[in-house]
């Protein structure tokens, strides 16, 4: 079931114009890394990025049901419903592997991001 | 279903702890000034449900708004504002720690209120798309057993912590759930922190904000990881980071100076008032 395709027009509006505000605070090369999420499943599993670098996820869940992509080292956590996209920016990291995962699939193995 | 009863008792228990706090501190009036109190807790609870379950749909109907910055600057607003509220209930709970003659009741039920229905919406909106979820992609007979199982552990902490708070004579019991009631207060500021940092990151600043915003303090996760699941249930129920970085640190220290102080001015008035 894909509620997110029957969105009425109002919303999809305003969605629009929330997303023209996000691309518009968003200005700028931030490196970026397409991350998709299908009912606890990650694709890529394994993110690499360079470490001291601010970094962007946009984060797609293409599943049936709502996600909730979560790091705890990170300390991010962020509720997805089934069609939606988002993004996190993470901070400068220190290089070493920090564990992802979908707190509404806890059996689904987790996803890493490897920072060098 | 282990999945489900954890999720769905890990997210009761900082509402559960909010919600069994200040009722326990309500049965602890002289009679007569408990039912305003109740009425407003319940009545909070019950609006708090309610809040959880349109968050829930919102989410699915409308995800791109909620999921995005307008929906993570609300989320970061009722965080603060719990925070805020537990803040106020403290030091308010400091000027009955009197004879109990002297115990007052709640001077703003509405607090009461909009404190427990915060606590609810918060948690309550994740368990709500948690069970439908998982209701539309696997198997519900053992979900349903699971989320069922853990509502009964939760309902089960509640009744502990009713039944706990009576062996406490009244001196500890007070201490208790102050000290339990701001550390939770200070979770809600580090969450709501969190989530602002993470939206200001994303936002065109100069370099050194993004230092001063992400940099961590120290590390003491050799002494209590908190990237650890049982870590993680610590940290967010006490606010406690293995990494700090500055702004959590100072807020944080602020929020426990503030409870401390507010506290001691409430005691102080108390006392001159008796004493005339």
């Amino acid at each position: 079931m894909n509620l997110a395709g029957a969105l009425p027009l109002s919303a999809a509006l305003a969605a629009l114009l929330l997303s023209l505000f996000a691309n518009a605070a968003q200005a700028g090369g931030l490196p970026t890394v397409e991350l998709e999420i299908r009912d606890g499943a990650f694709d890529p599993a394994i993110i690499q990025v360079t470490a001291g670098q601010r970094f962007k996820i946009n984060l797609h869940n293409r599943g049936n049901g709502p996600v909730e992509f979560e790091s705890l080292p990170l300390r991010v956590e962020k509720v997805l419903g089934p069609g939606v996209s988002s993004f996190v920016v993470i901070h400068p990291l220190r290089p070493g592997r920090y564990s992802f995962f979908d707190e509404f699939h806890l059996a689904m193995p987790e996803g890493v991001i490897e920072v060098r | 279903m282990a999945q489900a009863l954890l999720i769905v008792w890990r997210e009761s228990v900082e509402a559960l702890l909010v919600i069994g706090l200040l009722y326990a501190w309500l049965q602890r009036l002289p009679v007569r000034h408990r039912p305003q109190g109740e009425r407003a807790l319940w009545l909070g609870a019950l609006a708090g449900a309610g809040l959880a379950l349109l968050l829930a749909s919102l989410m699915l109907l409308a995800g791109n708004w909620l999921s995005g910055p307008a929906g993570e600057w609300f989320q970061v607003a009722m965080a603060a504002l719990a925070s805020a509220l537990v803040l106020q209930m403290v030091i308010w709970m400091a000027g009955n720690n009197a004879t109990p003659q002297r115990r007052s009741a709640p001077s703003h039920p509405a607090a009461v209120a909009l404190l427990a229905g915060l606590a609810v919406a918060r948690e309550g909106s994740e368990i709500a798309l948690f069970l439908y979820g998982a209701a539309a992609s696997s198997g519900s007979t053992g979900l349903l057993t699971g989320a069922l199982t853990g509502l009964l552990c939760g309902v089960l902490s509640f009744v502990i912590l009713q039944r706990g708070s009576r062996l406490l004579n009244w001196r500890r019991f007070f201490q208790l759930s102050t000290l339990l009631l701001t550390l939770l207060g200070g979770a809600m500021l580090m969450s709501a922190v969190d989530r602002a940092s993470t939206l200001l990151m994303g936002l065109e600043l100069p370099a050194a904000a993004y230092d001063w915003l992400g940099n961590a303090m120290w590390d003491s996760s050799a002494l209590l990881d908190d990237s650890t699941r049982a870590g993680a249930l610590f940290a967010s129920l006490t606010g406690y980071r293995a990494h700090p970085a500055l702004p959590g640190l100072l807020l944080l220290t602020s929020y426990w100076l503030l409870a401390w102080w507010g506290c001691h001015a409430r005691r102080v008035r108390y006392a001159g008032q008796l004493s005339v």
